[in-house]
């Protein structure tokens, strides 16, 4: 359909929703250009909230990648269009500086130490429920809407009420002081209810596909990344060892920054059962594989921790363990916890605990009691460090 | 404009009646445009707009004098992007670009320009009259002047400069001027561009003889005709105008400085054109503010704008001298024919609010 033709769709099925009274106060919406953050602020608008729509630049080659899901010339435009139908304002936001500083520097770090970061975790915790916050301040907006999958009562974070879309996993890092300023319209819906509220209202957003990509990096392919914010010869880039659990060397890698825990690709073949990397160990380089057992982990110890409950929980304390994005919590016990550390074991093992990825602590009332950064896999099997 | 678009609609190109109706309202549009200038019709050329006229100057007039075996374009650092980019473009040609020293006051360092614009070797000279973002009237006589001494061409972008300052083609040796409709009321997508009689020029289009073959395609008569008017109307009002604008950017800048004496108006040392006031608080953030302005109604803006709409660092500013953390707090308050006493009075009271507001949110006292 023409874009011409969909906009004049637009603006006639949102008259109503225009016309509806400015009676709430105003909330901040952040607008991807994607059909969760449209659903957001039209349901906001709907209600009579007086939205004011921003896109966040982030970061300074958007408009070379034209299909990420955020940032490109394209999602800034697609962000604008909604909120023309909306009939509210939107402005661009440029917070490039603070992103490449908080988020991708961060990220770049700790693939160099040989870590597996998670990008999004930050962005929310710095730049969207921080930077942009200071940014609703300005304009007397009380409240910040996002499109995420997830929910906010009585002062707590809880799941998004459709499991295969809860992203309370990117959401721990946040300041629990903020919840109170969070409005999350769509953590109450499921996906295909999301779409199906956005094609009753017309968006033009409606059926923008799925991201699941990292939104700066090209491709999904992070090493290039890497490969132009590190120096050349940084020892995360440059070639090392691959070993076997025995210390055995059966290989070289061209940095161990290419290689994640749990991978599988591009390692030697030969050995009777399938090998993966089972730890990087930038002390020497090492790429360390092993067969799959050795991935098995019983706990953890994280660290940079963050509670959205009063105060750390209690040893002994039982709680849900979710270690990856949509991954089914596991059951486990609070070891230890404190203001900047904890320790869980897990009732059953579980496959590749990777340090840099988040851990996030659920309650059995889905609520999320806080979260921090893999410092440490306790494994099954031993690895040598 | 109306009757362009209904009764009167031929094509200029056209031999039959409504054909030369068109043309009839085209040709008087052409002379009305050249008496603005003090100049010929035939020196007169009608584009789309300032970044059209820019372009044709630095590119065509280039793409002459290159094969002559000239070398060099001179330029200031605080030309608008439809300069410096066909600047680029001349660079990707052969060209050796050569830009201009500023002063913090925002002028060109004429002392630099001297011996930037080099004798001999200069194809083309290109520097604004009036800067847009801060307001400061350039030296346009003497840089034309040593532009000419040199042998070499000179453009001038006077989009900012037409209806505020006097841009008359026997006063001054320009052999190429940039005017942009919308900065004089008349439509958005029309602009005039003039050529001394004379000047090598290789044009950007090719396809029909419209324009002497130097802006082929078919003319937009209507808003021509729009263009004339507002032209005229903005020589008529010229010196009303200026005083007026300038009363109230005074007054605006006055009273601003009273309640934020830590306030810095750029290029306040300089001659300045009445209708900018680009102002920056330490301690805040011009993208902020910029919302929360037009939040209240108050259309302002900072630098320029990026195609997707984010607030960039001024390069002007930066040309300037003018430190990041005050560039990045710029606002451009533009005054127009439209606005009254009582709008300044409301930014007056306004403007120091929401700055009250920003740094009590930065913790700044």
């Amino acid at each position: 359909m023409e874009v011409a033709e969909l906009g004049a769709e637009v603006a006639v099925a949102m008259v109503a929703a225009v016309a509806a009274p400015r009676s709430k106060p105003r909330v901040l919406a952040a607008m991807s250009g994607g059909v969760d953050s449209s659903v957001a602020a039209a349901l906001l608008v709907r209600e009579g909230y007086d939205v004011v729509g921003v896109t966040m630049k982030l970061f300074k080659d958007g408009g070379d990648l034209p299909d990420r899901p955020c940032c490109s010339l394209d999602s800034v435009n697609d962000a604008r269009r909604v909120c023309e139908a909306l009939g509210i304002p939107h402005y661009v936001l440029n917070l490039q500086d603070a992103f490449g500083r908080d988020v991708i520097a961060d990220f770049v770090a700790e693939y160099a130490a040989g870590r597996t970061p998670i990008p999004c975790v930050r962005c929310n915790t710095f730049t969207k429920f921080r930077d942009l916050l200071e940014k609703a301040d300005q304009i007397d907006a009380p409240f910040i809407a996002t499109g995420h999958y997830a929910r906010v009562a009585d002062g707590r974070l809880l799941r998004g009420v459709d499991d295969n879309k809860d992203q309370t996993y990117f959401l721990w890092g946040i300041e629990r002081a903020i919840l109170s300023r969070m409005i999350l319209p769509v953590g109450a819906m499921s996906k295909p209810e999301t779409r199906a509220i956005a094609r009753e209202l017309g968006l033009l957003t409606a059926e923008k596909p799925e991201s699941h990509e990292i939104c700066f990096v090209p491709d999904g392919d992070y090493v290039k990344v890497l490969e132009r914010e590190l120096p050349a010869d940084a020892p995360s880039l440059t070639p090392g060892p691959i070993l076997t659990l025995d210390g055995t060397v059966v290989g070289t890698h061209d940095g161990f920054a290419r290689y994640t825990v749990g991978q599988r690709r591009r390692l030697p073949g030969g050995a009777s059962e399938p090998m993966f990397v089972v730890a990087l160990r930038p002390a020497d380089r090492a790429v360390i594989i092993g067969p799959r057992e050795h991935l098995l982990g019983r706990g953890l110890i994280a660290d940079s921790v963050n509670w959205l409950q009063d105060g750390p929980p209690a040893a002994g304390e039982q709680v849900l363990v979710r270690i990856r994005h949509r991954a089914t919590p596991v059951a486990g016990t609070v070891l230890r916890a404190d203001a900047t550390q904890f320790e869980v074991a897990l009732d059953e093992a579980v496959y590749a605990i990777t340090p840099g990825q988040s851990v996030v602590l659920y309650d059995a009332e889905q609520r999320v009691i806080g979260g921090g950064v893999i410092a440490t896999s306790k494994r099954v099997l031993p690895v040598a460090m | 404009m109306a009757p362009f678009y209904g009764p009167r609609f031929g094509n200029p190109s056209s031999t039959h009646r409504w054909g030369r109706e068109a043309r009839a309202a085209l040709d008087e549009a052409r002379e009305r445009v050249a008496r603005c200038f003090n100049a010929a019709p035939d020196e007169i050329c009608f584009t789309s707009g300032g970044t059209e006229g820019d372009n044709l100057a630095i590119l065509g007039g280039w793409r002459v004098l290159k094969e002559q075996g000239k070398k060099a374009v001179v330029t200031s650092p605080v030309e608008h992007k439809a300069v410096l980019q066909a600047v680029h473009q001349t660079a990707k040609e052969g060209a050796e670009e050569r830009t201009i020293d500023m002063k913090p006051d925002g002028q060109v360092d004429l002392v630099d320009a001297r011996l930037k614009i080099t004798a001999g070797d200069t194809a083309i000279v290109t520097t604004m009259w009036i800067n847009n973002e801060t307001g400061v009237i350039q030296p346009i006589a003497e840089l034309a002047a040593l532009a000419k001494a040199a042998g070499a061409l000179f453009h001038t972008d006077a989009v900012q400069a037409f209806g505020k300052v006097v841009v008359d083609a026997k006063q001054i040796p320009f052999d190429f001027a940039a005017v942009s409709g919308h900065k004089l009321g008349a439509p958005k997508g029309i602009g005039a561009f003039y050529i001394r009689r004379g000047t090598p020029l290789e044009p950007l289009f090719f396809g029909g003889t419209q324009d002497r073959g130097r802006r082929p395609g078919t003319e937009n008569v209507a808003a021509a005709v729009g263009l004339a008017r507002a032209m005229e109307l903005a020589l008529d009002e010229r010196e009303a105008h200026w005083t007026q604008l300038a009363a109230m950017r005074d007054r605006l800048e006055a009273r601003l400085m009273e309640r934020i004496p830590d306030a810095v108006v750029h290029g306040r040392g300089a001659p300045r054109g009445p209708h900018i006031l680009s102002i920056s608080v330490p301690g805040t953030d011009s993208e902020s503010l910029l919302m929360a302005l037009d939040l209240k109604g108050v259309a302002a803006s900072s630098g320029s704008a990026c195609q997707s709409g984010s607030v960039l660092p001024s390069h002007v500013l930066a040309a300037m001298g003018v430190r990041d953390e005050l560039a990045s707090a710029a606002i451009r308050m533009s005054f127009g024919s439209l606005s009254t006493e009582a709008d300044v009075d409301r930014v007056a009271e306004l403007f120091p609010a929401l700055i009250a507001k920003a740094r009590g949110l930065a913790g700044v006292v």
